[in-house]
């Protein structure tokens, strides 16, 4: 970076400083990612059997990932991901000795109803979400635990015989598209993107803030308990770790493909996507490096922490909602 | 502390008439905006110094760069002989220069005695702990000195509404004898009262040998209480004047830059008011702000609200628009509807905006097209569907009968000015097609130019037939604009006045306090 003559510096300084390059910003860490990463594990991350494996391991977290994207566009955060998939896959399993439809009803309804509570908590008695889904969270991960003391939970083997790559690319891209329309043609996406950026001028503006938020949680936690079902056909029996630390991968990947951690305008539907595959390909890279768990944890908090330190808009900052 | 004040008068009588403060080629930029440009002023010691520009013309840049809240850009300040660099409040403090803005300055959650001497316990510590009672009976002393003895130092400053908590901010500032006092726009968020406690003070200032910056959009009262106003125009120095030399309208001219027509505010009197009724609010409560308040508001009618700023009448333009939590009584419609929620008062035409514009008015950190779209989002959608070319040619469409100053509709608001912010809230109500505009402040911290355009604006809606209620601080443009004036205090309504060329400010004033 020879400063040759003025002009060229400060152009630079713009464009480094644009709302395009920082839109631009997650898909470069994307592919820079991919790169380092396929030369840190000789090209191995790169073969069409990784690849596979790779995206086997993205379905579910992108379901999950495009509800809390709503919640966080809010400005506010959901930790429940993690025990509300584990609830929901234990009602699912347990239902599908049953009927397959009735339990991905049961997982959907599980789901939801969690987002109701901590929906009604947040909008009723105004706490913040991050204070009620941690509560929320440690009660139904050790309703988890009690229910899985005995032992695992089976699933029937009518649902593990759905662990089909088509059904499973299907929902998760009919999520995707649907969520991306409504995010985007109607006005679902403003009503959210306004309550994120300044909630009481939102209300002036007509916007039902109050029913928005309650809505947004109960669509997460419902996409939770759908995603819950595309583990289940995966898994086939549930134990108390079933989603464990779900909510901090699903965080830090939308946090890594982009999403601004105080929500509001400048979100954009892609950093679901980018996100996710970013989170994935990172986690598959340090396995195959030989880290150990422990060390992994390190580097994807030093990572988060690098992320949110650069992207962070320090004019919109304030407390998560 | 009397040491030191003799010390200060002794200084003065030397000192008087002669240069205080030199700013030489004081510079700032915030990305591509040039907001200082190579500014140089002198100020003596024993002045009043007014200090005005339109929004965006550099006053409060340049003035924060002297109290250590921005960092100085380029160029230097001399006070006394001496370069200073302040790098924050405090250290501007040290230097004697000390600031009153315009925003709530005072820390919630800490007494009165500890907010005035936040940053300057120093004296009141005892091997790092707090001597509590001796900081407090020093606040009491200051307090009573400065004739505010009903304000108690132990009280948390919660306790205390905006007016006494700026109060409380003016003793903060001055209490240690600054050699430069600077006025940062505190004036209108004071009432008439407020203002009259301020101006003692500055002139004890002045009468101390010791020098007070004085910033204002509200020019009658730079006229009134300045002896010499600096002008900035667009960061740039325009020149400084002798206040005695001076009308509004010379200072007005050259803020701008050009001529500012004579029509600022309607010139028509004795127009009768319609006798349709398009909005009626009967017995209208909310616990602790207003209490019984009815009226009728007329079609073509621009009813005005006036009162102290702590009278109730803020609290009225928000129950109207049901905003308010724990609103009785009835806001009805001609038509029957009552309105009861913020959606219904949207859909049946009207429109509000809040005098906490940043925060209740406009989205700050959204773009000026969802902004405008927002409202009128429901009547822009096909079957739900909305299609974004076709709200982004409504905003801009908005935008631009309004003159917004923007580089396109995409731009955020965040990087507006006062004056165009309110600009894109008066685009949406107006994109919206609301029949009664509800306007609390509309014109509070403003500039000359789009004073000018929003009063006219005004009058224009009125003509079409449009109803306003323009809830106001400032008596003249309650007497200039209204129709009718209604005078608020303690909660209730207590005086109504018609337009009229002979109502003067003394009038409105005897029924506020």
């Amino acid at each position: 970076m020879q400063k040759n003559n003025n002009q060229q510096p400060s152009k630079l300084r713009a464009f480094l400083s644009s709302d395009t390059f920082k839109g631009l910003l997650p898909v470069i860490g994307l592919v820079v990612i991919v790169i380092v990463m396929n030369i840190l594990t000789q090209g191995k991350i790169l073969t069409a059997k990784r690849l596979r494996l790779l995206l086997s391991q993205v379905y579910y977290p992108m379901i999950v990932a495009t509800g809390v994207f709503f919640v966080m566009t809010l400005g506010s955060i959901d930790f429940t991901e993690g025990s509300t998939l584990g609830l929901a896959s234990i009602v699912i399993s347990k239902l599908s000795f049953y009927s397959i439809p009735l339990a991905i009803a049961g997982g959907i309804l599980t789901g939801a109803a969690i987002g109701a509570i901590n929906g009604f908590f947040h909008v009723k008695f105004k706490l913040q979400s991050f204070i009620i889904t941690i509560c929320t969270m440690y009660l139904f991960r050790g309703v988890c635990a009690y229910m899985t003391t005995e032992s695992a939970v089976p699933a029937s083997a009518a649902i593990k015989a759905l662990d089909l790559n088509w059904l499973k690319i299907t929902i998760t891209v009919a999520v995707l598209l649907i969520a991306w329309f409504l995010f985007r043609f109607t006005r679902i996406g403003y009503d959210v993107k306004a309550v994120g950026a300044g909630e009481t001028a939102a209300r002036f503006s007509g916007v039902k803030t109050d029913r928005v938020k309650f809505l947004v949680f109960v669509a997460a936690g419902a996409l939770t308990g759908l995603a819950a079902f595309v583990n289940v056909i995966k898994v086939g029996s549930i134990t108390a770790t079933a989603g464990n630390q779900l909510e901090t991968q699903i965080l830090i990947s939308l946090v890594l493909g982009g999403l601004p951690i105080t929500g509001g305008a400048k979100v954009r539907f892609s950093n679901i996507i980018v996100g996710t595959l970013m989170y994935t390909v990172l986690n598959n890279g340090l396995v195959m490096m030989g880290f150990e768990s422990q060390t992994q944890q390190l580097i994807k908090g030093i990572i988060f922490l690098l992320f949110v330190a650069l992207t962070i808009d320090r004019k919109a900052l304030k407390v998560i909602k | 502390m009397d040491n030191k004040i003799n010390l200060n008068k002794e200084k003065s009588a030397a000192s008087k008439g002669k240069t205080l403060l030199v700013a030489e080629h004081i510079d700032k930029r915030f990305g591509i905006t040039h907001a200082v440009n190579d500014v140089s002023i002198t100020i003596d010691a024993g002045e009043i110094r007014g200090l005005i520009g339109e929004n965006g013309s550099g006053k409060s840049t340049f003035s924060q760069m002297l109290c250590g809240i921005y960092s100085i850009g380029g160029g230097t300040f001399t006070l006394n002989g001496k370069q200073i660099h302040p790098r924050n409040q405090v250290e501007a403090n040290n230097e004697g220069i000390a600031i009153i803005v315009q925003e709530m300055g005072t820390l919630s959650g800490l007494t009165v005695a500890e907010n005035i001497f936040l940053g300057h316990e120093g004296p009141f510590m005892h091997f790092g702990v707090k001597d509590s009672h001796a900081m407090n009976r020093e606040a009491q002393r200051l307090l009573n000195e400065y004739g505010f003895g009903r304000i108690k130092a132990g009280d948390m400053i919660d306790h205390y509404n905006f007016e006494d908590r700026k109060l409380v901010e003016i003793v903060k500032a001055t209490y240690m004898k600054p050699q430069i006092l600077v006025v940062d726009e505190t004036t209108t968020a004071l009432s008439q009262n407020g203002r009259l406690e301020l101006y003692k003070i500055m002139d004890a200032i002045r009468a101390d040998g010791r020098t007070v910056i004085f910033i204002s959009h509200d020019l009658g009262e730079v006229l009134t209480h300045t002896d010499s106003v600096t002008i900035l125009r667009d960061g740039e120095y325009i020149g400084t004047v002798r206040t005695a030399d001076m009308t509004e309208d010379d200072l007005k001219r050259l803020m701008v830059g050009r001529e500012i027509g004579s029509s600022y505010y309607r010139d028509d009197y004795g127009e009768p008011i319609a006798d349709e009724v398009v909005l009626s609010v009967d017995n209208v409560s909310v616990p602790g702000q207003i209490s019984n308040v009815s009226f009728k508001l007329h079609r073509g009618e621009i009813l005005g609200f006036g009162g102290l700023s702590e009278c109730g009448m803020h609290e009225v333009g928000k129950a109207i628009f049901a905003a308010s939590w724990d609103r009785s009584g009835s806001v009805t419609l001609a038509d029957g509807t009552a309105i009861n929620s913020i959606t219904t008062a949207i859909n049946h035409s009207i429109a509000y905006a809040s005098k906490d514009r940043d925060n209740e008015s406009i989205i700050v950190n959204e773009s000026i097209r969802n902004n405008i779209v927002l409202p009128s989002i429901d009547d822009l959608a096909a079957k739900g569907v909305l299609n974004e070319r076709k709200l982004t040619a409504f905003a801009d469409k908005h935008a631009k009968d309004m003159q917004t100053k923007m580089q396109n509709v995409q731009q955020f608001v965040s990087d507006l000015s006062g004056g165009n912010k309110q600009k894109v809230v008066l685009a949406r109500w107006l994109g919206k097609g609301s029949d009664i505009l509800v306007l609390d402040s509309p014109t509070r911290g403003i500039d000359v130019k789009v004073k000018q355009a929003i009063y006219a604006l005004m009058a224009d809606l009125r003509r079409q037939g449009k109803s306003i209620i323009m809830i106001s601080e400032e008596i003249p443009e309650l007497l200039g604009m209204a129709d009718r004036i209604l005078v608020m205090k303690d909660g209730v309504i207590n005086g109504e006045f018609m337009r009229d060329p002979a109502l003067s400010e003394e009038d409105l004033i005897a029924k506020m306090v």
